[in-house]
């Protein structure tokens, strides 16, 4: 089964992840974030991907700086109604930095100020992985630059939400294993 | 003939110079070998940026140490055309069943590499697997890890140096250091 893709980055993060056997959806779950006095959905969010073994949301940003104040605000409302999620927010200076260390820094240049509807499927199936706990780092790391804090410190249990009572639905999708 | 790089001037600035290196690693040597005193512990070093840091720590520690090299494709790499999963380039010498194993990482970033090299790893059984890494840039990860032994915690920026390489070169730096930006475009990787 091919998945249709948004945008080329998200094709390119899929095969980084196959590459690396890290199972992933696409798309799997909606979350609702704001409704009007009727109770209706008005606004939510899909997050590009979840990967299930790191219980991780991966939301894809490398499109226009419009949009990305956009996502961040809805990222934002998102974790203030669901703080159990653990979502990382993959910006632009992310992807490139990747594309950078896998030498395909062609193919950012390619992507980058696109209108993001550069459909290209894929998903290849992985085999199952094991999920990792989170700890820590060891005593007597010295830290040149905090550079924030850290997504995901603590491992949250996740709630899928499928479905509300005010009849948004979510577009599940099968697991890419 | 290719044109070479100019090995100190790409670099923009060095971030941590040789003798911090030096002392980091000592540092380092001290605690595995405390930690593991009474034991033998069997070091592995993913190549090939893992080397200098490998040969220095191993000296570093004062306990009985075996040592063992893998090499993994990278993504983007030669073999990921053809089949689309990381493959195991060179494998162990020898079993680490029952061993205490400590894999020594150059810098962990996305984590990407690390998780599949874990899992594999603990597929051999061994008595225990413990993390050892000279640079970790937390700004990239994408799977967290736990890190027994964290050298430094850097910016997130492009570093190359003491093993770390941009396009194959730069690994002879004897410190770490920025890669000027303006080396990504001029000097395509292999």
């Amino acid at each position: 089964m091919t998945t249709p893709f948004a945008h080329a980055s998200e094709a390119e993060m899929s095969r980084i992840l196959d590459f690396y056997a890290v199972r992933w959806e696409y798309e799997p779950d909606t979350f609702p974030i704001l409704w009007n006095l009727d109770g209706d959905v008005v606004e939510s969010f899909s997050p590009d991907f979840y990967l299930p073994d790191l219980e991780l949301y991966l939301e894809m940003t490398t499109l226009r700086q419009k949009l990305v104040r956009k996502k961040n605000r809805k990222l934002r409302r998102l974790r203030e109604l669901y703080p159990d999620l653990n979502v990382k927010l993959f910006y632009a200076r992310d992807f490139r930095a990747l594309m950078l260390k896998y030498g395909k820094l062609a193919l950012f240049d390619g992507l980058s100020g696109a209108s993001g509807q550069v459909a290209s499927p894929y998903g290849a199936p992985v085999g199952p992985v094991a999920a990792l706990s989170v700890d820590p780092g060891g005593a007597g790391t010295t830290v040149l630059d905090p550079a924030g804090p850290l997504d995901g410190d603590i491992p949250h249990r996740r709630r899928r939400r499928r479905g509300t009572e005010s009849g948004i639905a979510t577009n599940g999708r099968a697991i890419h294993s | 003939m290719k044109e070479s790089a100019n090995l100190h001037g790409d670099v923009a600035e060095i971030l941590l110079t040789e003798e911090e290196i030096a002392a980091k690693v000592r540092e380092l040597g001290m605690r595995i070998s405390a930690d593991y005193a009474g034991r033998r512990v069997t070091l592995v070093s993913v190549l090939k940026g893992s080397l200098p840091f490998m040969a220095d720590l191993m000296r570093a520690i004062e306990i009985p140490v075996r040592i063992d090299l893998m090499e993994v494709s990278s993504y983007g790499g030669s073999s990921t055309e053809s089949s689309g999963l990381v493959r195991i380039l060179k494998d162990l010498s020898a079993s680490i069943a029952d061993e205490d194993v400590l894999i020594v990482e150059d810098i962990i970033d996305t984590g990407l590499t690390l998780n599949y090299l874990i899992r594999y790893l603990r597929g051999k059984a061994p008595a225990s697997l413990r993390i050892c890494t000279l640079l970790d840039k937390p700004a990239r990860r994408l799977v967290e890890i736990p890190v027994d032994y964290t050298g430094f915690t850097i910016p997130d920026q492009f570093v190359v140096g003491y093993g770390l390489d941009y396009a194959e070169l730069y690994r002879n730096l004897r410190y770490v250091g920025v890669l000027r930006p303006e080396v990504y475009t001029e000097l395509p990787p292999e």
